[in-house]
Formats: structure tokens, C-alpha cells, sequence
């Protein structure tokens, strides 16, 4: 329908920036004329974090992964190693693992079909050491898991402990969490959860231990794809992100316990969404760049470019994934990874196309994998880095998201800040607004979305049923932490678990004493029970 | 049309926590002039007492999970309010959506247009 | 019909909440029905308390309240009651009420009965139903009953006219707050909570919140209590002190002064409703039109006019009585 209406089509970006029909030198601002001619690799990086690019360095096969028992897990990882991931993602069961719970708990008894749908369920190190079964730790970039702030003390205790009972040095481990605030508290939000001052305590915990630990790990990856698919646009997920990277470096700033720079540096792998526009998405890798640089000279005066040099993690957006002819999915994720790579990411996950009907099926997977694949090896798209840099629309529309992205950083200011935000709901009214608004357009015809909105039919001749996981997760999920509870010993368990109840009460950093408790074998529910009466509940904002 | 003071119960299966669908879909019913009630991740006996309770026309159920989890709960609902039409939403994949439709259930799917979720609300309260 | 009524009551009084349910929704639809079970519902004295909670919008009220429920559960073979109200939308009429959320400790329990009622246009913080609702749950035999008010950014003064004991919530950094409501908060509050006691300004708000109170006498000020909801602090010497005003109030007898006085308010309201009421009905009329287009025309007065129109009422009020 819309094509017909062309004519009096209102021409806007996805965030709602109007566009002009073409554009020329002179709609580039003169203050970004002047960064178009850095290079990529130098400050201020709006044209790519490396000066060689894609050639030195392809970005890193990246893909979300988990479901069931973690040996199915496990397979299901090292498949896709095999298939040519160059990393891999330990997603927990997120059921037991976003809430802590062991599968006892009654909230996830009553719901024991749904244990093991979205990922691993991992109660103890014994479960953690099943699904890290022979993966390449040293060498790979591997995700712990731990996506949600409560969680993720446990998760990545788990997966140092046993990478040191494999004898791996923990000062030369490589890989992630991510304990992202906007997954929990904004885009999944848990039954319980701890309040916001207490996550933003444990991730500035995490940050000071690696500081300490693990120099080579990333502590915390700020995550504006979860804004985003929560409904943020653009510029209102760069403005988020930054300002949710400012709570942080002003928590170590008033601990004082290691270096602002070190604390910046450990803010700066982060992970944005790619959704469907395409130039504005791949303008938004490029603002992101430029603003990370902008905000360290502007606030703390840092200009190491070490430290300011960002580093990005991008998903293409799984609520753009239509249940509709889910085929159509596979041209989308490669859009989407387009936008990404032309941004100049450096590191990418592309959803299944069957992600609005289940999690992604072996077969989903690998496509994801050979979208990839096929982007990089051949269209070329790797010999050039920065290949829109210097486009008039491109830097236009670069310039003008910086601009917007730092308006609404503002407003997040005004409102208190980031966590102040999350607090009261207001960066859920945000989401939720644009939310509505996509709806309103897609009845009004002025969102097409193909199969759904536009060119639906009843044939389905790409029917896909959802993939249906693991049916005995649950089952042996109960005997094992059955047996972790005989088996371990019990008084070396109870004075670790004790230990850490002491910490969480006095303030000291965290996870010394959750790396004991993983090592005595306390088990994930007992530790979210700590969790539960030292810090209570998140009062989630309810919207009306 | 008066759809004052008819109420329906939204309440989310699973325990994963997208707000996302639900929140969208309660607020146009709301504008519809619903009064919606809200309780959020509930365990099927609490979606039951809270649909007595609440003496509610309409249950909305977001199932995010396993179809078994919510084939139960629309099991004891139907148990204590018989008289209660239920509907479904969320992520239901099709081997799902054949399994609850056989149970005389509603389904909505992801891409599902928000004025067909309130005319079948309209439809399911008996107002239309 | 009344018959229907009866045998539902019979069985709310027995402990069905299901029918318990359905009359709080035949009150609240109004009409003859209401009319009829409001007919069969008497005051039992001294078999029920009412707490009223209230404050702004975002002061944490349903959050202190599900702790609170946690104490007054604490207390074996308690059972409690709960009425959430929040605001219809003046547009659509419809409304989302989102308490429950908050409420999920005890959502499934036996001993908590909660309703969530939409104000449907009621102004005033309760829901036109929410008294009678109160009165149907002392009915069957529920003795404590909390009554939560919308928030809507200033002290609803009608909460106090439905309950016995009233918590104002605050939040710390609400100075100006507290002055630009001062009369409003001394004419209702029994107690005072700053939630969110962990917050920045909590010691301003304290001394705003004493600076206003102190012409009162030393007796009659209310407490202040500081709290903490969602870790739960705090929650048992809240519902210490509603006992203790609760035993206060009743020695010096002035819970029957109270009680008094709501029924006061309540008979006038239902009064005002039903002559609002009629004369909407009477507006309505044809007859009317043609006294609109006399006054205008200037063949009739207004003061006649009136007197017809009254005297038209009660002719109408006669005939329904009638029949």
C-alpha cells in the first residue's frame, strides 16, 4: 500500500529523523566536516576502531547460545565453534539463573516444562564444568553468561573456577559478562531482582576484581540492544548507554580504588542493537565511536586512546524477526549485519530466524553463522574499512544522532541520571511510547513490514515449527543438585555461603568471597536466598 | 460501544520477563476502555485467585515458555471460572498454537495487530 | 434477582470469595442491584478496622503495603482484606491497575483477599464502590481492612472519611511538598512514613514534616515513622504503630467520634449521588426542553421555572417509589 502513496509518504529515519530527498556537502555541520578526514584507528574513531579494519582483525562470529542440560549446551556450542564461530556465549537457563533460584523453588517448579527453554540450567560449578566440557578457553573469547546484574557475580565466578581447575593462569583469560543494567532492569524484568544501588555495587565489584585479576577480561558489557529492542530508538539508546556508563565511573570514581582510566577502559566494550535501517543503524556505530570519545575528554579529561577507543558487540535486533513466512527472517539478519558491519563492529551476533517462534534451532543457528560468513568472505565488504565515511547522507545523519543522542543523555540528567531513570520508570515510558507509536504506523500503513502488515498469506509456504529444546533439563537438573547437596562438604559449603552473606551486608567487594563460595559448591539458589534478605526488591516501575 | 466496566486479567505464565507485548497490548485495551488488571509473572494459582478475586470477564495469558506451563493454567482457571474465556498471547510457536487452539483457546501471536487483540476482546466479553 | 443477592451473600458470609468477588462487582456496577444488597448489609460494631494509605503517585505506597501484609500475616490466624484503587482514564473510561505486581508475596494466599477497583470518575482518591465494598467485607466477617487511595500528587482528604487509622506515605526531598499541603496532611494523617528512607533529603523532610506538625498538641501529633519497603524495613513498627493508635483511639473513644463522622459523609454522599442522580434523569426530559425554550423565549422566569423543575422531580421520585 505504501508504495502507492509515495508521493505523500512522510520520509523519516526509524528514530524519526526527516530525511531529504538527497544530500550534499553543505547538510554536513562544519564542526564534523572537520573529523571526516581522521583516519580510521585515530581519534576521535568515528571511522573505525582499527587503522587496518576487517583485514587485521574480522569480527568475531559471535552467537547466543544455550538451552537444556548444559552438555546439550555444550554440543550445541561446540557446533557452532565447528561451523566457524570465532566465540561463544554461555547462556544460563534463565529461569533458575536471572532469579537465582535453584529448580526447588517453588516459582520455578511451578513452571518446570519452561527449565532449560532459554539456556543451561547451572546451579552449581559441577553444572558449569559440564558445559565448559573441552572449550578452547585460552584462545577463544568466551561469554560467561551472567546477562542479568544479580546473576552475574555467580556466573562468572563459575567460569574462573573452572578455568583455574583446568590450570589456566586467570591474569591471561580472555572473555566477557555482561551483568547489563538495561536487560534487567528496562528490557526482562525478573519476578525479583536486587535494587539498582546494589547492582550498580556489584558491577563496580566486578570491574575492580578483573582490575585486580583478570586485566584481559571485559567486566561488564553495557548493553543498549536491550533498550533498543525494548523499544529505545537510535539516539535515545547511544544517550542511555553513555549516561549508564557514567553511573559506573562515577561509582569508582568515589571508591577510589583503581584508576578512573582502568575504570573507562573497562566500560568500553559494549554492545549495541542493528536493526532494519540500515544507514542509520550503521550512522549509529559511528556516532557511538565518536561520543565514547567526546564524553571521556568532556567529563573525566581522558584522552588515552587506549581507553577511548570503543569497542562494539553488536546483535542484529530479534524483535524485528516476524513469526510470519520466517524465512523472509534470513534477509533480514542480513541487512541488519550489514548495517553492523559497515558500521565497523568488532564482534556480531545475527539473530535465528526463527526467534518470534522459539530459541534458535540447529539450523537457525548455522544460518546465522553463514550469514556471516558469507558477508565476510564474499562481498568484499572486508578490504575497505569505514566504506560510507565521507558519504554527505552518512555524515549528516552521524552528526545529527550525536547530537540527538547527547539531548536525551541530558534529559536522562535532568531526570536524576541513569539509575534514577530506571527507578521511577521513566526510560520505560520512553521504550513504551515508541512501542505504541509502531503500532499506530503499522495499522496506519505507514510501517510496512512484509508478511505481517503487507503481502500476508495463509499458504505459509515457509512454515517453521520452533524448536523445542530438551525435555529432561528439569528432571536432571533436581538429581544433580540433589547430589551436589549430598556430596559436598557441607561445613566448608555453609562457611563460604556465611562468608558471603557477611560481605554482601558490609560492603566489601564481593566477589573474593563469591569466587570461595563457587569453589565450595555452594549452589545458586542459596546464594540468590543471601541476595534476597540482605537486599530485597527491586520495585519494578509499573506502568499506567 | 461500552465496554465500562468490564475487566480483564492480564497475567504473564513464564518467568521471563518480557513486559514488552503485554504492557502494549494492556494499554490498548485500556484505551478501549478496559479496566485491565495487572498482575505480572504468576504462578497458576495465583492467575486463579487473582481471577476470583478480581471477578474478572476475560483471562489474558502472555505465554512465553513451554505450552505445558500455560496448558496447565488455563487448566485450573478453567477448574474454578469455568464461565471465563481465556486468550493467549506471546511467543507460540505453531506445534504450540495447534495445542492451545484444540483447547478452545484464542491465540495472538507475535505480528498480531492490536485492533483484532481488542475486537476479540470486545467478541470474548460479549459486546460485540 | 434479590433472591440471587441473598444466596450470594449467604455464601460470601460463609467464605466464598468468588461471591464475595461478584457483589464487590454489583456494587460497583450500581443501580437496583446495589441498591438491593447495600438493602441487606448492616454496620456490625466494633467487629472491623479500617487503615487507609495514601500519598503521592511513585511514594512506594503498594510496595510498603505487601510488606505490611507481610506483618499483619506474621500474626497467626490474621486475615486481611485489601482495596487497591487507581485511576480510570477520563477518556476511555477504562483504566490499568497494576497493584497486584507489587503484591505477588501474597497473591495466592488464603488469608489475603485483594481487589483492585478503577475510580471511575470518582474524585477524591477512593472509588464511588470502595466504601460500600468495605462495608460488605465487615459484612462477611473480614476484620481488617486496608484501603489503598490513587495517588494523585496531593493529599486525598476522602480517605479519611472511609477509614479509621490513616498512613500517609511520603518520600524524602518532598519538602515543598509537605508545605504546599500542609493543612491537608494535619487534617488527615495519623501516622507519617518516609519511604524510601534511604534516599537523599531525608533528614529535611523529617524536620519539614515536625515543623508543620508542631502547633498540634503533643498528644494528638502523629508519628513518623521511616521506611524502607522494598527491603521490607521498617514494615513491623508500621503495623505497631496502627495498632497502637488503633488502641489509642478506641480508649479515648474517639474511634466512635470517627465512625460517626464517616457514616456522616458516606449518608451525604449517597444522598448527593441519588439527587445528582435525578436530576440528571430529570434533565433528560422533554418537558424541560420546552421550559429551556420559554426562558429563552422570554415567556416564563427563571425562578418559576426552577419550582416547576423541582416539583417535577419529586413527581418523578413519587412515580418510581411507585412502582
Amino acid at each position: 500500500m505504501s508504495v502507492d502513496n509515495n508521493k505523500d509518504r512522510e520520509w523519516k529515519s526509524a528514530s524519526g529523523l526527516p530525511l531529504q530527498p538527497f544530500y550534499s556537502e553543505r547538510d554536513v555541520p562544519p564542526e564534523h566536516r572537520e573529523r571526516m578526514s581522521s583516519d580510521p584507528g585515530a581519534t576521535p574513531f568515528q571511522r573505525g576502531a582499527h587503522p587496518g579494519g576487517y583485514r587485521t582483525k574480522p569480527w568475531r562470529i559471535f552467537q547466543l547460545s544455550g538451552f537444556g542440560k548444559p552438555e546439550d549446551e555444550n554440543e550445541r556450542i561446540r557446533f557452532l565453534l565447528e561451523q566457524g564461530e570465532t566465540g561463544f556465549i554461555m547462556e544460563h537457563d534463565r529461569n533458575t539463573g536471572d532469579h537465582c533460584y535453584n529448580v526447588d523453588h517453588p516459582d520455578v517448579v511451578a513452571r518446570r516444562e519452561d527449565v532449560g527453554l532459554t539456556g543451561a540450567v547451572m546451579q552449581s560449578v559441577r553444572d558449569i564444568d559440564i558445559c565448559m566440557k573441552d572449550l578452547p578457553l585460552a584462545t577463544s573469547f568466551g561469554h560467561a553468561g551472567g546477562a542479568v546484574v544479580q546473576h552475574a557475580p555467580f556466573a562468572l565466578a563459575g567460569y574462573w573456577t573452572v578455568a583455574r581447575h583446568r590450570g589456566l593462569d586467570l591474569a591471561k583469560l580472555p572473555g566477557t559478562g555482561q551483568s547489563d543494567f538495561f536487560l534487567t532492569y528496562l528490557g526482562c524484568v525478573t519476578k525479583q531482582q536486587i535494587p539498582t544501588r546494589d547492582g550498580l555495587r556489584f558491577n563496580a565489584d566486578i570491574m575492580e576484581f578483573c582490575d585486580k585479576h583478570l586485566p584481559r577480561w571485559v567486566p561488564v558489557s553495557i548493553a543498549g540492544y536491550n533498550g533498543a529492542d525494548t523499544g529505545l530508538n537510535a539516539y535515545q539508546e547511544l544517550g542511555a548507554l553513555f549516561a549508564n556508563a557514567v553511573e559506573y565511573l562515577e561509582e569508582i570514581k568515589r571508591r577510589k580504588t583503581m584508576p578512573l582510566e582502568n575504570a573507562a577502559r573497562a566500560c568500553s566494550g559494549v554492545n549495541f542493537r542493528a536493526s532494519m535501517d540500515l544507514f542509520e543503524e550503521a550512522s549509529k556505530m559511528r556516532a557511538a565511536r565518536l561520543m565514547w570519545v567526546q564524553l571521556l575528554e568532556r567529563r573525566y579529561g581522558i584522552t588515552n586512546p587506549k581507553v577511548a577507543n570503543l569497542r562494539i558487540h553488536c546483535v542484529t535486533a530479534g524483535s524485528r524477526m516476524t513469526y510470519q513466512q520466517p524465512l523472509n527472517n534470513i534477509v533480514r539478519g542480513t541487512v541488519m549485519a550489514l548495517a553492523a558491519a559497515l558500521g565497523g563492529v568488532q564482534s556480531l551476533g545475527v539473530s535465528g530466524y526463527d526467534e518470534a517462534l522459539s530459541i534458535p534451532s540447529e539450523h537457525a543457528h548455522q544460518m546465522s553463522v553463514r550469514i556471516q560468513q558469507i558477508l565476510q568472505e564474499e562481498t568484499n565488504i572486508q578490504s575497505v574499512t569505514d566504506p560510507l565515511g565521507g558519504s554527505y547522507y552518512v555524515e549528516a545523519l552521524t552528526a545529527e544522532l550525536v547530537e540527538r543522542a547527547w539531548g536525551f543523555f541530558e534529559e536522562i540528567q535532568e531526570q536524576g541520571g541513569f539509575l534514577a531513570t530506571l527507578d521511577s520508570g521513566w526510560l520505560h515510558e520512553r521504550a513504551a511510547e515508541n512501542q505504541s507509536e509502531d503500532f499506530r504506523q503499522q495499522e496506519s500503513g505507514e510501517q510496512v513490514i512484509i508478511g505481517v502488515t503487507d503481502h500476508q498469506d495463509d499458504i505459509s509456504p515457509f512454515e517453521v515449527d520452533g524448536f523445542i529444546g530438551a525435555d529432561d533439563a528439569y528432571d536432571v537438573a533436581l538429581a544433580r543438585l540433589q547430589e551436589v547437596r549430598r556430596t559436598r562438604h557441607e561445613a566448608g559449603a555453609g562457611q563460604a555461603l556465611n562468608e558471603l552473606e557477611r560481605v554482601c551486608r558490609d560492603g566489601r567487594n564481593i566477589m573474593p568471597a563469591m569466587m570461595d563460595a563457587l569453589e565450595s559448591e555452594v549452589t545458586l539458589g542459596e546464594i540468590g536466598d543471601v541476595y534476597r534478605a540482605v537486599f530485597g526488591d527491586w520495585a519494578t516501575p509499573i506502568q499506567t | 460501544m461500552n465496554t465500562a466496566g468490564k475487566r480483564i486479567l492480564m497475567a504473564k505464565t513464564g518467568l521471563d520477563g518480557h513486559w514488552r507485548g503485554p504492557t502494549v497490548v494492556a494499554k490498548a485495551l485500556r484505551d478501549a476502555g478496559f479496566e485491565v488488571i495487572m498482575i505480572g509473572m504468576a504462578r497458576p494459582e495465583e492467575v486463579v485467585q487473582a481471577s476470583v478475586d478480581e471477578d474478572v470477564d476475560l483471562v489474558g495469558l502472555n505465554i512465553g515458555g513451554h505450552v505445558d506451563v500455560a496448558v496447565r493454567a488455563i487448566g485450573m482457571v478453567r477448574e474454578s471460572r469455568p464461565e471465563v474465556p481465556i486468550f493467549v498471547g506471546g511467543v507460540v510457536p505453531p506445534h504450540a498454537k495447534r495445542k492451545l487452539e484444540a483447547l478452545g483457546v484464542e491465540v495472538y501471536p507475535p505480528g498480531s495487530q492490536l485492533p483484532d487483540i481488542v475486537a476479540a476482546a470486545r467478541r470474548l466479553t460479549g459486546l460485540a | 434477582m434479590p433472591d440471587d443477592l441473598a444466596l450470594q451473600l449467604e455464601r460470601a458470609v460463609a467464605g466464598d470469595r468468588g461471591a464475595l468477588a461478584r457483589l464487590i462487582s454489583v456494587l460497583e456496577r450500581g443501580g437496583s442491584a446495589s441498591t438491593s444488597l447495600e438493602r441487606k448489609l448492616r454496620v456490625r460494631p466494633g467487629s472491623s478496622y479500617t487503615v487507609g494509605i495514601t500519598g503521592a503517585p511513585g511514594a512506594g505506597k503498594s510496595t510498603l503495603v505487601s510488606t505490611l501484609l507481610g506483618e499483619i500475616l506474621e500474626e497467626p490466624g490474621q486475615q486481611v482484606a485489601l482495596l487497591a484503587v487507581d485511576p480510570s482514564s477520563p477518556l476511555s473510561r477504562g483504566a490499568l491497575l497494576g497493584d497486584r505486581v507489587r503484591m505477588q508475596a501474597h497473591t495466592a494466599s488464603p488469608e489475603v483477599f485483594i481487589r483492585s477497583m478503577a475510580s471511575r470518575g470518582h474524585l477524591g482518591g477512593l472509588a464511588m464502590a470502595t466504601r460500600s465494598a468495605r462495608r460488605l467485607l465487615e459484612h462477611c466477617g473480614w476484620p481488617l481492612t486496608l484501603i489503598e487511595t490513587v495517588g494523585v500528587g496531593q493529599v486525598e482528604l476522602d480517605v479519611a472519611s472511609a477509614t479509621d487509622t490513616v498512613v500517609v506515605v511520603l518520600n524524602p526531598g518532598w519538602g515543598d511538598e509537605v508545605q504546599a499541603n500542609k493543612a491537608g496532611l494535619m487534617e488527615v494523617a495519623d501516622i507519617f512514613v518516609i519511604n524510601k528512607a534511604d534516599k537523599a533529603g531525608l533528614e529535611a523532610t523529617r524536620r519539614d514534616l515536625e515543623g508543620a506538625l508542631a502547633s498540634l498538641p503533643p498528644a494528638r501529633r502523629p508519628q513518623i515513622l521511616e521506611t524502607i519497603a522494598t527491603e521490607g524495613k521498617g514494615a513491623a513498627a508500621l503495623w505497631q504503630a496502627i495498632r497502637e493508635h488503633r488502641a489509642a483511639i478506641t480508649a479515648s473513644g474517639e474511634l466512635m467520634q470517627r465512625r460517626l463522622a464517616q457514616v456522616r459523609s458516606e449518608l451525604r454522599g449517597m444522598v448527593d449521588a441519588v439527587l445528582a442522580d435525578r436530576v440528571q434523569r430529570l434533565f433528560a426530559e422533554e418537558e424541560v426542553d420546552a421550559r429551556i425554550l420559554a426562558i429563552s423565549d422570554g415567556r416564563l422566569d427563571m425562578a418559576e421555572a426552577g419550582e416547576q423543575m423541582l416539583a417535577l422531580m419529586y413527581d418523578q421520585a413519587n412515580d418510581s417509589t411507585m412502582t
